[in-house]
């Protein structure tokens, strides 16, 4: 656990970056500290492996104070992860990965077996070790970033904008694969971003903090979301904050009908009587189609004489309300489908069923 | 009457021994003083990257030592070193090279970008092995290219030494001219061009084989 203690950072000249700031960081936790720029953030990260010292307070790994540590073995102890990755241009991508175990004196042997299985942990081809940063994309060296702080298997690991850099698809992909790594590995991470949506998709816990390094709010993301603690908070959540709630509301939650599906090989004659509008038509193996309107029905032959319109579907089991609404919102039939892993049609979820659950949520919010 | 042709191999034949003698000379005391500004470059282009005051005033001085014409310079140094001593040429040509490969070890190190440099720091790196490991190694490129200027022109300016006695090729140049005889003049010619392309070549070796990582590299 790492715990700030009433830290300050003051400058010689006076400007104050971080203001009595204490908060814990949990164990096996991510916890985020986001805010516009000069709030402290960085700063606050840097204190931890005594890039840079509090002025007043102080800052605790574990109950000891890390100003009692000599920096190098701290910092060895402790993994970073920097915007550019900060890759050594002149080592080989596996003697970067390689550099805190060289540094802890692990025999060459070891140093490189360890690299290597990381650079497999973290998804890149094993070809690229004897490579060049300057050889790989800005993703990739990003991922070797990650790997290279984990190489020592350092308990804490400490995260300053490491996605920024790159493109919104790549950083996308590296930030499921930091929460996937973190399933797996439950360090202890403080994660620093300006990007609130990175904070609420990655964090446990999100720190939210305003210019002159003042705590404004420290929660969990749903309770970020739902109960902001000011002004500032609100509007630094930006105004799409009740949809990006629903992404903390499991698609469980939501109502399903499974009498508005129908399989293809249905007679149209049977289905012109139905009562509602629409059908979703499945094809043999139970996937969608995409949906008819029943008045639109000719007279005779089966559904698969029927050109089917647009459909969305999320995945019942593992994605949020928010994928749920945005399905209803790709299919005319103002419906969403909900399938398996499999993508199977499990049933339809109807614009009355998610009212019914964002009537839920909604009442959570103000309770 | 026969036209006099422009080489007389068979004077080169005779004189074979003498002008090896001056190469070695000539690649002795244009080699001595890259080498000597070199080990004196990198303590003081780390001193002035350790405290930036005083690279201004370094610069200042070594600006103006540059510009001093080197025939003078040995002229001036008779008196202490000699006359048609190695040293008196190899001292202000050591001048000459440090005045190049001070700024070329500063930019060096200051070619590191900052998150390489910081990321050194935040693995714990002590700083005596971050700069020997990390920021020298990123510096080699460009105190090369700082190499490869000061070898050159070092290896031209020996040949003024010849006017106080001790140029090595470039007596040659002075035995030609006054005897009208132009043979010497283009053996010297040929063979200071021809020292100053196989050092250069041999730096431009070095760099392939020191920095791998530097070829095509990107932006960052």
């Amino acid at each position: 656990m790492i715990t700030f203690d009433g830290v300050t950072k003051r400058y010689a000249d006076g400007t104050v970056a971080v203001d009595r700031l204490s908060l814990e960081a949990p164990t096996g936790e991510i916890t985020v500290f986001v805010g516009p720029s000069g709030c402290g953030k960085t700063t606050s990260l840097r204190m931890i492996n005594r890039m840079i010292d509090p002025s007043e307070g102080r800052v605790l790994l574990d109950g000891v104070d890390v100003t009692t540590i000599d920096p190098p073995a701290l910092r060895r102890g402790i993994g970073y992860v920097i915007q550019q990755a900060g890759l050594f241009p002149h080592r080989k991508i596996v003697d970067n990965v390689a550099t805190v175990p060289h540094l802890l004196g692990w025999n060459r042997k070891k140093a490189r077996d360890r690299a290597m299985e990381l650079l497999e942990r973290v998804g890149l081809d094993l070809g690229l070790a004897e490579r060049y940063p300057f050889q790989l994309s800005g993703g990739q060296q990003q991922r070797v970033g990650v790997a290279r702080a984990l190489a020592a298997d350092p308990p804490v690991l400490l995260m300053d904008e490491p996605f920024s850099a790159v493109d919104p698809v790549v950083r996308t992909s590296l930030q499921e694969e930091l929460l996937r790594l973190q399933a797996e590995l439950n360090k202890t991470i403080v994660f620093v971003t300006h990007d609130i949506d990175e904070a609420v998709k990655l964090g446990d816990r999100v720190a939210v903090l305003r210019v002159g390094g003042h705590l404004a709010q420290l929660d969990d993301p749903a309770t970020l979301l739902s109960r902001p603690a000011d002004d500032f908070v609100r509007e630094f959540l930006g105004r799409d904050r009740g949809i990006r709630r629903l992404s903390f509301v499991p698609g469980q939650e939501v109502r399903l009908r499974t009498d508005l599906t129908a399989p293809v090989s249905a007679e149209v004659a049977g289905l012109r009587a139905a009562a509602d509008p629409w059908l979703a038509v499945l094809d043999e193996d139970g996937r969608p189609l995409g949906w008819v309107k029943v008045a639109d029905l000719p007279a005779s032959g089966t559904l698969a004489d029927v050109r089917p319109a647009p459909y969305g579907t999320f995945v019942r089991g593992r994605d949020s309300l928010r994928a749920a609404l945005d399905a209803t919102l790709l299919s005319p039939s103002g419906c969403a489908i909900a399938v398996d892993d499999a993508g199977r049609a499990e049933g339809v979820v109807t614009r009355e069923a998610l009212n019914e659950a964002l009537d839920r949520v909604a009442g959570g919010a103000h309770a | 009457m026969r036209e006099e042709p422009l080489v007389r191999w068979d004077w080169i034949g005779r004189n074979w021994p003498s002008i090896q003698s001056l190469l070695e000379d000539h690649v002795v005391m244009s080699l001595v003083p890259i080498v000597v500004g070199l080990l004196v470059a990198l303590p003081l282009g780390l001193a002035c990257v350790r405290w930036r005051g005083i690279y201004q005033p370094t610069m200042s001085v070594m600006n103006v030592t540059y510009s001093l014409p080197s025939l003078a310079v040995f002229v001036m140094l008779i008196p202490v070193t000699g006359l048609a001593t190695r040293a008196t040429v190899i001292v202000p040509l050591a001048f000459y090279s440090l005045a190049v490969l001070i700024p070329a070890v500063v930019d060096g190190l200051g070619s590191v970008p900052d998150h390489v440099r910081q990321s050194a720091v935040a693995m714990g790196f002590t700083p005596l092995r971050r700069l020997l490991l990390v920021e020298l190694p990123i510096a080699v490129p460009v105190v090369l290219a700082g190499l490869r200027v000061a070898a050159v022109s070092s290896i031209s300016l020996v040949s003024v030494g010849a006017l106080v006695g001790r140029g090595g090729l470039g007596y040659l140049f002075i035995d030609g001219w006054q005897r009208q005889f132009y043979t010497p003049i283009i053996v010297g010619v040929v063979l200071v061009v021809l020292l100053a392309a196989i050092a250069d070549a041999l730096l431009v070796l070095a760099q392939r084989l020191l920095t791998p990582w530097s070829r095509a590299r990107g932006t960052t």
